[in-house]
């Protein structure tokens, strides 16, 4: 069970964004991206999720092409977090978290969304601000609203097996430090639940530690892809962000200083 | 499963306050409907109406040009609310009314060419019936359209890039109007100014009946997209991946844009700002979500509407003020505490 790609390639005015990436999202494993700015990171992330198609090759969620299965469809399956945009109009911080609730309108009434809402507001540590309007919260509080969001999107009875996929965009992103580890401990505990998770980050300690793969994307192509710490023995990071890197691994802590 | 639902709306998504203000905007549309009906610059009594102790002539008045009008008003005042919170929705945009960014000038251009170029081959009567509904709303059609052009599909580019195309799009649709103002006839030219000047006078039951026809019609096309058009205010990607057809989403709101900017122009002509005040008042009172934005547009529209008509016929009787006069003068002040207050946050 896993999403996956086969050689999908993207192309924009004769620029090439990606060439020929295979790339796999498995159940319960976390999976991050690394690479400079402009790599075609949110691209790939964007063809994953079915918001862009590639030129060439597909994506596939557990065997079935995207292509075969509805938009309506692929929201039950993963939900995704990009970098966002403001938002107009006063929305409440409940309101946005609700958007994430897809059976609109039929189970609103029933308990399963207040308990869940409540639940995941608490968990992002963001309930005491459920009734503030959200344009007027800081940055770091908007992320954790809409990763509150995503959340909600792929709230599940606890017996329900369906798989399930988070792709976030640069989650820390704004967040201060503690907020950022919760984060990704948060993120650690969905993935023993069974939730297969795509990262783009830029924090390479957050990264190594927390990922059981890494994929390094360079110039729209595969650079690396493997586990975190085979990439470390490759000694690649420096090719990939020229820079000189000190790497220590004290107890399987891996902690990666620039030079 | 819990599921309310009237004429296609999903009442679940109105809080208890939401509706609490539904039913006020309701009651208050009632009162002014009655104050609307009782007076006018032909005066006789109500109540000796409902009796029946009336004339022939004051029941003609009462029946052939009060009712009407009022109820042309009515239409009026929640098409141009309902266009405007619509159109501010799918731009994600608070400035954004038909008047200012050239829809309605669009409708009036469709309106305008159809009444010198059609003249000549149709009835007077398929003509303003028929024809000029349906050339206003291609009219706002097309502009819309532009509109969407031009914003690479209305993605969200700032506040004011949309206003400036909205001038240049109203500058290119006056001289359209312009130069068929200068080819047009006496006749036709008395036709167009009434279009740019905005007015309910004249109204009949004939050339009401389509326009209602239009407007109910697009309403029950947007009603079931509602809470998508709540969800697209997260942003296109976003919608798309909590499951929303984007693509279709935009058509069945441009799609009601057009024909209830068009239906209103078509009967009335160019009445600016009530796009712009009334779903602002709407969202202040008790909040932004669109079940509850676009019902009480239509109830708080109609009722500001039919106010500003009984103001334009009863305040210098016996002559009438131009009705876009009196939403301009309530309109515009309040356009530019919306531009301070925007540019404040």
């Amino acid at each position: 069970m896993s999403i996956y790609s086969e050689k999908i390639s993207l192309k924009y005015n004769d620029k090439s964004i990606l060439e020929d990436i295979n790339i796999e999202i498995k159940k319960g494993m976390i999976l991050s991206i690394l690479g400079p700015n402009g790599a075609g990171k949110s691209s790939l992330l964007n063809i994953l999720s079915g918001d862009i198609e590639s030129n060439i090759g597909n994506v596939f969620y557990d065997n079935t092409d995207i292509k075969n299965i509805s938009i309506q469809e692929r929201a039950f399956i993963r939900s995704v977090m990009s970098q966002n945009q403001p938002i107009v109009f006063d929305f409440s911080v409940r309101d946005i978290v609700e958007m994430g609730w897809l059976d609109k309108g039929n189970i609103r009434y029933s308990n399963n969304i207040n308990n869940a809402i409540i639940g995941v507001l608490n968990d992002c540590e963001i309930a005491h601000l459920e009734k503030r309007k959200f344009n007027t919260l800081s940055g770091g509080e908007q992320r954790r609203v809409h990763f509150a969001r995503s959340l909600i999107q792929l709230w599940r009875e606890s017996d329900n097996k369906d798989s399930r996929y988070l792709m976030l965009d640069e989650p820390t992103s704004n967040l201060d430090l503690s907020h950022q580890i919760k984060l990704m401990n948060m993120l650690k505990k969905l993935a023993n639940d069974g939730v297969g998770i795509l990262l783009i980050l830029h924090d390479l300690n957050l990264a190594f530690n927390f990922s059981d793969y890494i994929a390094i994307i360079k110039n729209g192509k595969l650079f690396a892809y493997d586990k975190p710490l085979n990439i470390i023995d490759k000694n690649i990071l420096e090719d990939v962000f020229e820079l000189t890197f000190n790497v220590d691994i004290i107890d399987n802590k891996i902690n990666v200083n620039y030079i | 499963m819990n599921e309310k639902t009237i004429l296609g709306l999903n009442l679940s998504f109105l809080s208890s306050k939401q509706t609490l203000s539904l039913f006020i905007f309701l009651s208050v549309l009632v009162l002014i409907l009655i104050i609307a009906f009782s007076n006018g610059s032909f005066d006789f009594s109500f109540i000796s109406l409902l009796k029946g102790e009336t004339t022939h002539i004051e029941r003609t008045i009462f029946f052939e040009i009060r009712i009407p009008r009022v109820i042309l008003a009515c239409l009026v005042g929640s098409s141009l609310a309902i266009s405007g919170a619509c159109l501010q929705g799918l731009f994600r945009n608070p400035l954004a009314d038909p008047g200012l960014i050239g829809v309605s000038a669009g409708a009036a251009l469709g309106a305008s060419i159809i009444i010198v170029f059609g003249s000549t081959i149709f009835s007077k009567f398929v003509l303003s019936t028929f024809l000029l509904p349906i050339a206003a709303c291609i009219g706002s059609g097309v502009v819309i359209f532009l509109l969407f052009l031009l914003t690479k599909g209305f993605g969200h580019q700032g506040v004011t890039y949309m206003l400036l195309v909205g001038i240049a799009i109203n500058a290119i649709a006056s001289v359209g109007i312009g130069i068929l103002t200068f080819i047009s006839t006496d006749s036709e030219l008395r036709g167009l100014t009434f279009w740019t000047m905005g007015s309910f006078g004249g109204i009949t039951w004939p050339l009401l009946l389509p326009a209602i026809f239009i407007i109910i019609i697009a309403f029950f096309f947007l009603s079931p997209v509602l809470r998508d058009l709540d969800i697209l205010q997260l942003g296109e990607s976003e919608a798309k991946s909590l499951g929303i057809d984007v693509q279709k989403l935009k058509y069945r709101v441009i799609f009601t844009s057009a024909a209830t900017v068009g239906a209103s122009v078509a009967l009335s002509g160019m009445i600016g700002f009530v796009g712009l005040v009334v779903p602002h008042l709407v969202r202040l009172i008790a909040g932004v979500n669109h079940s509850y934005v676009i019902i009480g547009s239509a109830l708080l529209g109609s009722s500001l509407m039919v106010i500003a008509d009984l103001l334009a016929r009863t305040l210098i009787q016996p002559a009438e003020l131009p009705v876009g006069l009196i939403t301009s003068a309530i309109g515009s002040p309040f356009f530019l505490w919306l531009i301070f207050r925007i540019n404040k946050a």
